[in-house]
């Protein structure tokens, strides 16, 4: 088994503690992992990457077109993950669009960024994430959501039961437990729908 | 060997519990990515088990640190990353010749693609100028175990060595198996040996052969290190460090036929284990991660042994010379040689019609220092100046971006005195030089320049942005929080200090016309602009925080707000008027105060949250 999972999004979404739980889950679950993080000037607001991989893996880094799955913390940045996807590559993209700042061109809306993104790649879910976690009282419980939408979407729990990756929840995010396991219940949902 | 436990672990971790595990004692390290989380371990996880571990001021001074620890006998380590090696130079230099009691590891941490790096060196290469053997390790687990090898190889021959990491190991979290810490090694005391210690000419001479004689058995020792053979065929795929991770994929998943030879050590190569191994060979392809370190000295190796086969690696260009390696980059470079097709180019790729705006690293919302390049622009416009802006090293690099422009030269920690220097001589006095540096790097190498202004009378407005914090590398505490930089700057006697909050816009901005003033005079003035590190501020006082929005009905869609402080929380909407995101705001009052029109309100009680914030 190998599974190449691609984290993009902007410095400061939490891609690094996200990946640290979806790791951590696969190795309590008996796989192999490697996490390739950015650190340093690269985090501040910039593109941040992460790449995961699971299983039968030895380099850290995911060959370009052969990430099984792209997960986008933030809308513009699931189209500059289109490097490492192929026809078969899953996106997961958050329905949330953070502007740079100081730019002078146009960005456009996000429902026209989700029509551009869904006539180049076949298999995009979005996930309200933004809206979801906004309803369970605050936004840190956003990437609780995509991780859920992540698990039932790809199927994980062929590999990693959900008592596993629940329990990895708890010993990496430490805080308001009771939220985020509703908020990946939620993200659940989204596996369920296609 | 009880108590171990498999657990996901970042490699830097790795290196620093590897290090407890056989019984480091002392740890010094200044920060820098991609090296940084090996002393945060260390102070985190360390002290209860009686490890000494400390952010020094800059790298030569934690290498000292290090290094007379372990001439007393104890067990040490220094940490920096690649460029910080170069400060360290000098000591490192010294300790081949003096060799050392307790083992001794030097980590410098590489960053090959400049991923938050002025440049991509190669620091296997000091092993070699130095005469101290390089180790290097492929992954997480690797580095734990390399670390401790290394270690007590350092112990067993008295001779510093190094250990070189990447950031694709360093900053790789994977599965590393952990075990107790051992007590600490410390000494029983320093036992006095002038001769061996006191590197006076008389003395260095005779060490200088008593090196070279070490470095022999050095030679012969390394060949017990555990390199990694992997036979295949009569291709033979050399490698250090991260590169065997990519042979071994080449080999298990896109087709390469080959065997492989790992080397624990590319510096110095272990002769005889490589000799074995391409005798078996008739063609040799040599995969690493930065220079041709190990290819160079692999082609002398074979020709002194009089073997002649074909040697392939960076030297031919077959991959990359710039930037890091990937799975990419290492099957084109195989295939060429191997003469077989690219089993990645049949991916089929997928297109999209759209490509999104750049998005640059920024200065954060609150961030202390927008409001200071704000203020300096400001300032410097409103007096007619066309001052030089000497960068430096830090997260006000970002000052190089839009809007601000005010990062004219940066090359490498504390250059923005010594380079403004040179710039205001080398134009003959007729330049207004402004140096900006932040406190940690004031205090790692800004201070001796600052000596050097005064002392050679080189006018110079320097402006030291305080935000009390090693901020870039992750908000490691340094010399700042207890070392008056003022005091320091009034003792040096500097014309004329001034330490100012950049929140207080109209104050900075006088004080950055009068230090002008003092320049033009001919004096040197230093304006130390005194405020948290937002980050720092938002994490200590979490939930206590106090925002600002805006009032739509005052708002005169001016973008005086979006467009000259860039704040990310603020943004323009479509009818260009400001909107400031409550999820990212944090109150720092800047864009209140820039507002021609009243129109960007408090929420909250501001005064009392921005005076909890000047407390950091």
């Amino acid at each position: 088994m190998r599974l190449n999972i691609y984290l993009t999004g902007v410095g400061g979404q939490g891609l690094v503690t996200f990946a640290r739980v979806l790791g951590d889950a696969a190795i309590r679950a008996g796989y192999k992992a490697l996490v390739a993080e950015t650190h340093g000037l690269s985090q501040r607001g910039g593109s941040v990457d992460v790449h995961v991989r699971i299983g039968d893996v030895d380099a850290p880094l995911i060959p370009r077109g052969g990430a099984d799955v792209v997960v986008a913390f933030e809308i513009l940045e699931a189209f500059r993950a289109v490097d490492y996807a192929n026809e078969g590559t899953v996106f997961i993209v958050n329905r949330r669009l953070i502007r740079p700042p100081a730019i002078k061109q146009r960005i456009p809306s996000i429902n026209e960024l989700e029509d551009l993104l869904r006539k180049g790649i076949k298999r995009t879910y979005i996930v309200d994430a933004y809206n979801e976690a906004t309803k369970l009282g605050n936004i840190i419980y956003e990437n609780t959501v995509i991780l859920g939408a992540l698990y039932s979407i790809l199927r994980l729990s062929q590999y990693i039961p959900q008592g596993i990756i629940e329990e990895s929840i708890k010993m990496n995010l430490r805080r308001d437990i009771d939220k985020n396991l509703r908020a990946f219940t939620i993200g659940l949902r989204y596996g369920d729908s296609k | 060997m009880n108590n171990c436990v498999v657990r996901l672990m970042l490699g830097n971790h790795a290196i620093a519990h590897g290090a407890m595990e056989a019984g480091i004692a002392v740890a010094a390290g200044y920060p820098g990515t991609p090296s940084s989380e090996i002393i945060e371990y260390l102070l985190d996880n360390g002290r209860e088990f009686g490890v000494y571990a400390e952010w020094s001021s800059n790298e030569k001074v934690a290498f000292e640190v290090a290094y007379g620890a372990a001439l007393t006998g104890a067990r040490s380590m220094v940490t920096m990353k690649h460029v910080g090696l170069n400060v360290a130079m000098d000591p490192l230099m010294s300790s081949a010749y003096t060799g050392v009691r307790g083992g001794f590891v030097i980590v410098t941490a590489d960053d090959p693609g400049m991923w938050s790096s002025q440049n991509e060196q190669d620091n296997r290469w000091v092993g070699l100028h130095a005469y101290i053997p390089v180790f290097e390790p492929y992954d997480p687990q690797n580095a734990k175990d390399l670390v401790k090898l290394a270690l007590e190889f350092s112990e067993r021959h008295e001779h510093p060595v190094m250990m070189r990491t990447v950031t694709r190991v360093s900053h790789v979290r994977g599965p590393v198996t952990v075990c107790s810490p051992e007590k600490p090694r410390y000494s029983e005391g320093y036992v006095k040996e002038p001769r061996r210690h006191a590197l006076v000419p008389a003395n260095a001479r005779v060490l200088k052969n008593e090196l070279l004689r070490r470095w022999s058995t050095i030679e012969r020792d390394i060949e017990d290190a555990p390199h990694v053979y992997i036979d295949g065929n009569k291709n033979l795929i050399i490698t250090s460090g991260v590169a065997f991770t990519y042979a071994l994929e080449a080999v298990k998943n896109y087709g390469v036929k080959a065997s492989i030879l790992n080397v624990v050590t590319p510096v110095p190569p272990p002769r005889k284990i490589i000799t074995d191994a391409v005798t078996r060979a008739d063609k040799v392809i040599v995969i690493e991660e930065g220079d041709p370190v190990l290819e160079q000295q692999l082609k002398a190796l074979l020709y002194d042994e009089n073997i002649r086969v074909p040697i392939m690696g960076k030297m031919e260009n077959l991959f990359n010379r710039v930037g890091e390696l990937t799975i990419n980059s290492v099957m084109d470079g195989l295939s060429k040689a191997l003469d077989i097709t690219k089993p990645l180019a049949s991916i089929s790729t997928v297109k999209v019609d759209y490509s999104p705006p750049q998005r640059p690293p920024v200065f954060c919302p609150g961030c202390p220092h927008a409001a200071s390049f704000y203020e300096l622009k400001v300032s410097t416009a409103r007096s007619s100046a066309k001052p030089v802006f000497s960068g430096d090293i830090g997260c006000y690099s970002l000052g190089i971006n839009n809007p601000f422009n005010e990062q004219d030269l940066l090359t490498n920690m504390g250059s923005s005195l010594g380079l403004g220097m040179g710039i205001y001589h080398g134009t003959n006095g007729k330049t207004l030089v402004i140096p900006i540096i932040g406190d940690s790097t004031f205090f790692h190498t800004g201070l001796p320049a600052l000596v050097n202004a005064v002392y050679n009378k080189t006018p110079m407005l320097i402006l030291i942005l305080d935000n009390r914090v090693t901020a870039m590398t992750g908000g490691q505490p340094n010399p700042t929080s207890m070392i008056s930089i003022e005091n320091m700057a009034k003792a040096v006697g500097v014309d004329y200090v001034r330490t100012i909050d950049p929140f207080d816009m109209r104050k900075a901005q006088d004080a950055i016309t009068e230090a002008m003033n003092v320049v033009k005079g001919g004096g040197v003035a230093v304006v130390i602009m005194r405020r948290g590190c937002a980050l720092e501020a938002t994490r200590l006082n979490r939930g206590y925080v106090a925002r600002y929005y805006v009032d739509t009905n005052a708002c005169r869609a001016c973008g005086i707000c979006y467009n000259l402080i860039a704040c990310p929380a603020i943004m323009p909407l479509e009818n260009r008027k400001a909107w400031i995101d409550p999820n990212m705001c944090v109150g720092c009052s800047v864009c209140a105060q820039v507002c021609p029109y009243n129109a960007i309100k408090p929420e909250g009680n501001v005064k009392e949250w921005l005076r909890k914030w000047a407390e950091v």
